[in-house]
């Protein structure tokens, strides 16, 4: 490595190919968002030709601008709090029961004969079916938004974490009890471990389930939140309203999801799957 | 790489008080005493794998138990190390019975069962951990059997960044870091190339002879078996049952020994008596 290091600083290229290099550089930086920008510069030409009402679609820099208002009132973070704490509070939760869970089913009968029936049955379900029945018992607020969350995203966190549980080698088992390790220990010490990739795959199922839950609980429920903002600017007829929650919702949504796999690749630094670009 | 061999590795084995062959009266370190076992799939009937195997096997002597696929070889190494219940017949280490795993057999797989998310040195120092050494001590005691199976500089590497032979290597200076008195080898070169596995092999038998553990290794490579085992059990298929112990008797430190005459009569001779088993495992096995 450090012979590679001294070999750049040898030869020094002229300023005017590194400059070119430098922008072939940023090029293929953002190879990956070229789509986005020319859809973006599409909306913005479309909606200023006039064919559209401003109504019907507002120009991306009018929603930007409304974006940068919310931003500076502050009205941004107080829709974005509710709405992260939500996602996170229940992507938590789920999250927690729903590894706990999975490695019971993988290591005890009773629970597994008990619960895995009912994960199959519940795992393909529309859960969002149930709001009203949630509304109806746990009111409109927090608590009955943030069980919806939960009530959603934990099922591929507890298929992941079981099957993760299932396919721990034996021998790791075995070489760590032949090393010395009691009983209690291997849980924490061996399959944990041991499944964590296939149970971070699960995790990074549920965490878009539980920022979209939330937003559509949001929607249904109203109060404040990113979706309830949004179908507040929406019965006000306010278009770049409604397109700015969008935007900032999908963005919110595209960090959780980004900041996400950055924290997969810390904790896996050892896997395999380490050395290979991320997509996601 | 590994031609370096540190003296001061060898009192880490405990190479003061054990390491004199020959010393005392050979004492039997492992009896078997008509093991059978029968696995019992959950869908599926019932299979006998082994049948009134007896062996003792003594302290300090390498013994390997050769096979065909299939013939139980493996199932007996796990019930030596304890991960299987003995369910028939009773199977003594230095007059104890076997209840579960313990620190007093280590054992190598042939698919290496490192930690992948632990490095080489932080997989060697976990059964040091286990056992209680300062932290200290352990992570000196780690590097000097690093060091021993020539993985110096390796130590901060993860199990996915080495290859095959090197994986092999980290789990045996795992495995021998907690100084087990009995070291269990299930085809611990079954997954390496050609090479690799003749290398290693004259590397088992240098760690070996310096180390001198009881070692009962399990392999269906006659030439393996002969090159490095003192006495050969050979099973035959399924269900696995002892049809003949060898007793080897060649000077392995003789350069030429793979190339000697006798080396070739007794590869010959073992064969023989593996090859009727291996077609008879190869046309469904047995029963």
């Amino acid at each position: 490595m450090a012979r590679i290091s001294e070999g750049l600083s040898f030869e020094r290229p002229h300023p005017a190919a590194s400059l070119l290099e430098a922008l072939c550089l940023i090029g293929r930086a953002f190879r990956g968002s070229l789509s986005i920008l020319a859809v973006l510069l599409f909306w913005e030409a479309f909606a200023r030709s006039g064919w559209v009402s401003s109504f019907l679609l507002p120009s991306f820099s009018s929603v930007v601008e409304r974006m940068a208002g919310d931003t500076l009132s502050g009205a941004l973070f107080a829709n974005l709090g509710p709405t992260l704490y939500r996602t996170f509070l229940g992507f938590l939760v789920a999250g927690c029961a729903g590894v706990g869970l999975g490695i019971l089913m993988a290591r005890n009968a009773v629970v597994r004969w008990f619960f895995d029936p009912v994960v199959s049955v519940a795992f393909p379900m529309p859960k969002i079916a149930f709001l009203p029945i949630f509304m109806l018992w746990f009111g409109l607020y927090d608590f009955s938004k943030i069980s919806m969350v939960v009530f959603n995203a934990i099922f591929p966190v507890i298929t992941a974490a079981m099957a993760a549980t299932e396919g721990v080698e034996k021998e790791l088992l075995w070489s760590a009890e032949s090393l010395g390790a009691s009983r209690r220990r291997l849980l924490w010490e061996i399959v944990l471990p041991a499944a964590l990739p296939q149970i971070m795959t699960g995790l990074q199922v549920a965490l878009p389930v539980a920022m979209i839950v939330t937003v559509v609980t949001e929607m249904l429920m109203g109060g404040p939140g990113l979706g309830g903002a949004m179908i507040a600017a929406s019965r006000f007829a306010d278009s770049p309203g409604v397109f700015a929650d969008i935007l900032e919702i999908a963005i919110a949504g595209f960090l959780l999801v980004k900041g996400m796999a950055l924290l997969r690749r810390r904790l896996l630094a050892w896997h395999q799957e380490a050395k290979e670009p991320t997509t996601v | 790489m590994a031609a370096a061999i540190k003296t001061r590795s060898i009192e880490a084995f405990g190479g003061g008080e054990r390491g004199q062959a020959g010393a005392a009266p050979e004492r039997t370190e492992i009896a078997i005493r008509g093991v059978g076992h029968t696995y019992r799939p959950a869908r599926g009937r019932p299979v006998k794998a082994l049948e009134t195997i007896s062996l003792e096997v003594k302290e300090r002597e390498f013994v390997a138990l050769l096979g065909p696929s299939g013939c139980g070889k493996s199932t007996l190494l796990y019930l030596i190390g304890g991960f299987l219940p003995v369910e028939e017949g009773k199977i003594l280490i230095d007059g104890q019975p076997v209840a579960g795993p313990g620190p007093d057999r280590g054992i190598v797989f042939q698919h290496f069962a490192l930690f992948p998310w632990k490095t080489v040195l932080k997989n060697v120092v976990y059964g040091l951990e286990k056992k209680g050494v300062a932290r200290e001590e352990r992570v000196r005691r780690a590097r000097e059997f690093i060091d021993l199976v020539g993985l110096s500089g390796f130590e901060d590497s993860y199990p996915s960044q080495l290859s095959g032979g090197m994986k092999q290597r980290a789990a045996i200076a795992r495995t021998l870091a907690i100084d087990p008195a009995i070291l269990l080898m299930d085809e611990p070169f079954g997954s390496l190339d050609a090479q690799t596995r003749s290398l290693m092999q004259s590397e088992l038998l240098r760690i070996w002879q310096r180390s001198r553990k009881t070692v009962v290794f399990v392999t269906h490579d006659v030439q393996e078996a002969v090159y490095l085992a003192e006495r050969i059990v050979v099973m035959s298929a399924r269900p696995g049952r002892v049809k003949e112990i060898l007793s080897v008797g060649l000077d392995r430190n003789d350069p030429g020994l793979l190339r000697s005459r006798p080396f070739a009569e007794m590869v010959d001779h073992v064969w023989s008596l593996v090859r009727s088993e291996a077609i008879r495992a190869e046309r469904g096995g047995g029963t």
